[in-house]
């Protein structure tokens, strides 16, 4: 029984920092159709921030606001600098700046800061542990599980009930006519890339608590796992990235948990097959999006 | 001729013109580093590269090498293998008389390859898989490391021999050759003098989920009185916060990847307790009287004291070939590859010799041992295991 409870702890906090990671690429994907290849960066630029500020005096709460805060403005760099100038050029273009600007910013933290890893302040709690029906687990899994709740709903009530949330969902569905209505598009994609931010942001205070230290090349686990969980979930649906980060989580832990030892070097292997069967049962992903087809 | 290729000639013969302006003359020595500043290896061969800048000057304080200036060029090599090697072709072609190679079998290899062709000595500064070796890359390639075998054979003596621990329990992370071949290493030496293994399990580099293994060993009948972790960069501090937070308090050994003050921080008091690892040296002078003298010199150079003790390794790679130079009274290539397998050479890293070429150039080398201690690292002195595994 204990066993089982572990199991499921594990997946629900693994999955709901996977769930976060693949939301936050996937708002921006859903209204661009483009994927925002520097969004790794975006985790990688909240870490240093907290390495940067790790000297202050300052209680961690704020230092981690900071946090989440430079990811925002990363996120809204990133529109500026490598989305708006060539959006509406070529597809092509916009995914080499967005490489270009992930390329730029990985390079930058190697340069100034330095290749080498950096620790980064974690409040005590994110060390401590809780038993929970005679399970011993660190708090930070169930702090990842709250975390990753508090936000999906806060997200799912703007999406529906705000009036900017309501443009960008008529943006993601039919954005010519939603820009004719009178959607403000600049707006709305702006909006999305902060959110997008606000996402890694959080995300990167779970995934560097879990770690402690933040490296240049910190963001391409999450990127690649978002990518995934995307790919899975249904890549218009933002249901459907929750979906895939659940149940990439789900496979990789059970995989984990279930696989001999001699079998567990090849994990990524049966990950990916797996990945490849449902994919030829719903090409489209699990969760279907709204059905146009066309990029702005 | 038509005027195409008048001007391709013309432009070929002021390429030329060009090279030979750069060309190292008869008047200077030249050692050209492959090392990449850039890319995913550039966390190793950056601190390597920052230690050689400071034995060149050094070198040309002190009146230079055979009595010639000793200039030191390194083109990025980009943690691509490609890349490295054509760094390595570009300055062998600027008439390079040493090349100083990646910290990496897979990287490094390809400019100790290219190296060996040109009748160069080739010296990686601290790649420790068995690879490297002048069986793979040639009569004239060295590494400045003890390979993996010296260092999972000296961390299995610690625990058996020196601490007693008699069971152990191993996580081997299936990232690169390093990571694999240490855990293999250690395995087979605990097993030889006498060890048992309780269980060995597997992880991927980047999971930062050690969720299921941690199932496994819990639900082990016996506790392993040692944990042995071979992996790599931020996931050693994650798989050791994981085992402490729940209470697993065995003592945990490992490789040279433990020597990183980042990790030491991750750690801190809380965790970093009752941890052992097998390094290249310490930055005390416990470990070689000269330490102090090269930790001034470095301040001198860069301002600050450096942040890692694989900068050693970049000092102890120029000042051997220097030695070595020194001996043969030549740099070339056969004769100081014959100066480096006759002699001891006491470095900053430890005392080394060479085996000869038909023997892989196996570096027989001691091997630092080190604590930590609420966070801190102590140092515990040097080993030399006794009958290292073959590789």
């Amino acid at each position: 029984m204990t066993a089982a409870i572990q199991f499921v702890i594990d997946v629900l906090s693994l999955g709901g920092a996977y769930a976060l990671m693949a939301l936050g690429l996937v708002i921006v994907y859903g209204i661009l159709r483009l994927v925002n290849f520097a969004y790794g960066e975006l985790i990688m630029a909240a870490g240093y921030t907290l390495y940067l500020v790790s000297a202050s005096p300052l209680p961690w709460l704020v230092m981690a606001v900071l946090a989440v805060g430079a990811a925002v403005v990363t996120g809204i760099a990133t529109d500026y600098v490598a989305f708006r100038p060539v959006r509406a050029k070529s597809v092509t273009a916009v995914l080499i700046t967005s490489f270009a600007f992930s390329t730029l910013l990985q390079n930058a933290a190697q340069l100034l800061i330095s290749p080498r890893p950096r620790s980064i302040p974690l409040p005590e709690v994110f060390s401590d542990t809780v038993t929970l029906f005679g399970v011993v687990t660190p708090a930070r899994n169930l702090i990842t599980i709250a975390a990753a709740a508090v936000l999906l709903s806060l997200f799912t009530l703007a999406m529906r009930r705000t009036v900017l949330g309501i443009a960008m969902r008529a943006a993601a569905t039919h954005f010519t006519m939603a820009r004719m209505l009178g959607v403000p598009a600049n707006l709305v994609i702006s909006t999305a890339f902060a959110i997008s931010g606000l996402l890694a942001g959080t995300v990167a205070l779970l995934w560097l608590g879990r770690i402690g230290t933040v490296v240049p090349r910190v963001g391409l686990e999450p990127l690649l796992i978002a990518f995934i969980a995307t790919v899975i979930g249904g890549m218009r649906s933002l249901e459907g990235a929750v979906l895939g980060g659940f149940l990439l989580a789900f496979i990789d832990t059970a995989l984990n948990y279930s696989l001999p030892q001699d079998l567990l070097k090849f994990r990524d292997a049966f990950t990916f097959s797996l990945v490849i069967l449902i994919l030829l049962w719903r090409p489209a992903g699990l969760v279907r999006g709204p059905a146009t087809g066309q990029r702005t | 001729m038509t005027r195409a290729t008048l001007m391709l000639s013309a432009l070929a013969t002021a390429a030329v013109l060009a090279a030979g302006a750069v060309r190292a003359g008869e008047d200077e020595i030249l050692i050209g580093g492959a090392l990449s500043l850039t890319g995913v290896q550039a966390p190793l061969d950056e601190p390597g590269f920052k230690g050689a800048q400071v034995a060149v000057k050094f070198l040309n304080d002190n009146g230079g090498l055979l009595g010639k200036p000793v200039r030191f060029v390194n083109i990025d090599g980009k943690s691509d293998p490609v890349t490295v090697g054509n760094a390595a072709v570009e300055l062998i072609d600027q008439g390079a008389d040493f090349i100083v190679a990646p910290c990496d079998f897979d990287f490094g290899g390809p400019a100790s390859r290219e190296a060996q062709a040109a009748g160069l000595v080739g010296i990686s500064t601290c790649a420790s898989d068995p690879l490297y070796s002048s069986w793979s890359l040639g009569d004239k390639q060295f590494t400045l490391s003890m390979w993996n075998t010296t260092m999972g054979a000296t961390a299995a003596e610690f625990a058996f021999n020196e601490k007693g621990w008699k069971t152990a329990y191993v996580v081997t992370d299936q990232f690169i050759a390093y990571t694999k071949s240490l855990s293999k290493y250690f395995v087979e030496h605990y097993a030889n003098i006498g060890g048992r293994i309780l269980l060995e399990d597997t992880y991927t580099n980047g999971d930062n989920d050690f969720s299921a293994q941690l199932a496994r060993l819990q639900a082990l009948e016996e506790k392993p009185e040692v944990i042995f972790i071979s992996s790599y960069g931020s996931d050693i501090a994650f798989i050791i916060r994981t085992l402490r937070e729940v209470g697993i308090d065995s003592p945990v050994v490992g490789g040279d990847s433990y020597d990183d003050p980042a990790l030491h921080e991750a750690l801190g008091e809380r965790f970093g307790n009752d941890i052992y690892y097998v390094t290249h040296t310490f930055m005390s002078p416990e470990a070689h009287p000269d330490m102090p003298k090269f930790l001034e010199l470095y301040r001198a150079m860069y301002g600050e004291a450096p942040d890692t003790a694989f900068v050693a390794t970049g000092w102890d790679t120029i000042m051997l070939l220097a030695q070595a130079a020194e001996i043969a009274g030549t740099t070339d290539g056969d004769a100081v590859a014959r100066a480096l397998e006759s002699n001891e050479f006491n470095l900053l890293t430890g005392k080394l010799r060479y085996k000869n070429a038909e023997e892989g150039h196996e570096p027989d080398k001691a091997a630092a041992m080190v604590a930590l201690e609420g966070g801190k690292p102590v140092f515990l002195g040097w080993r030399r295991p006794e009958n290292p595994p073959k590789p």
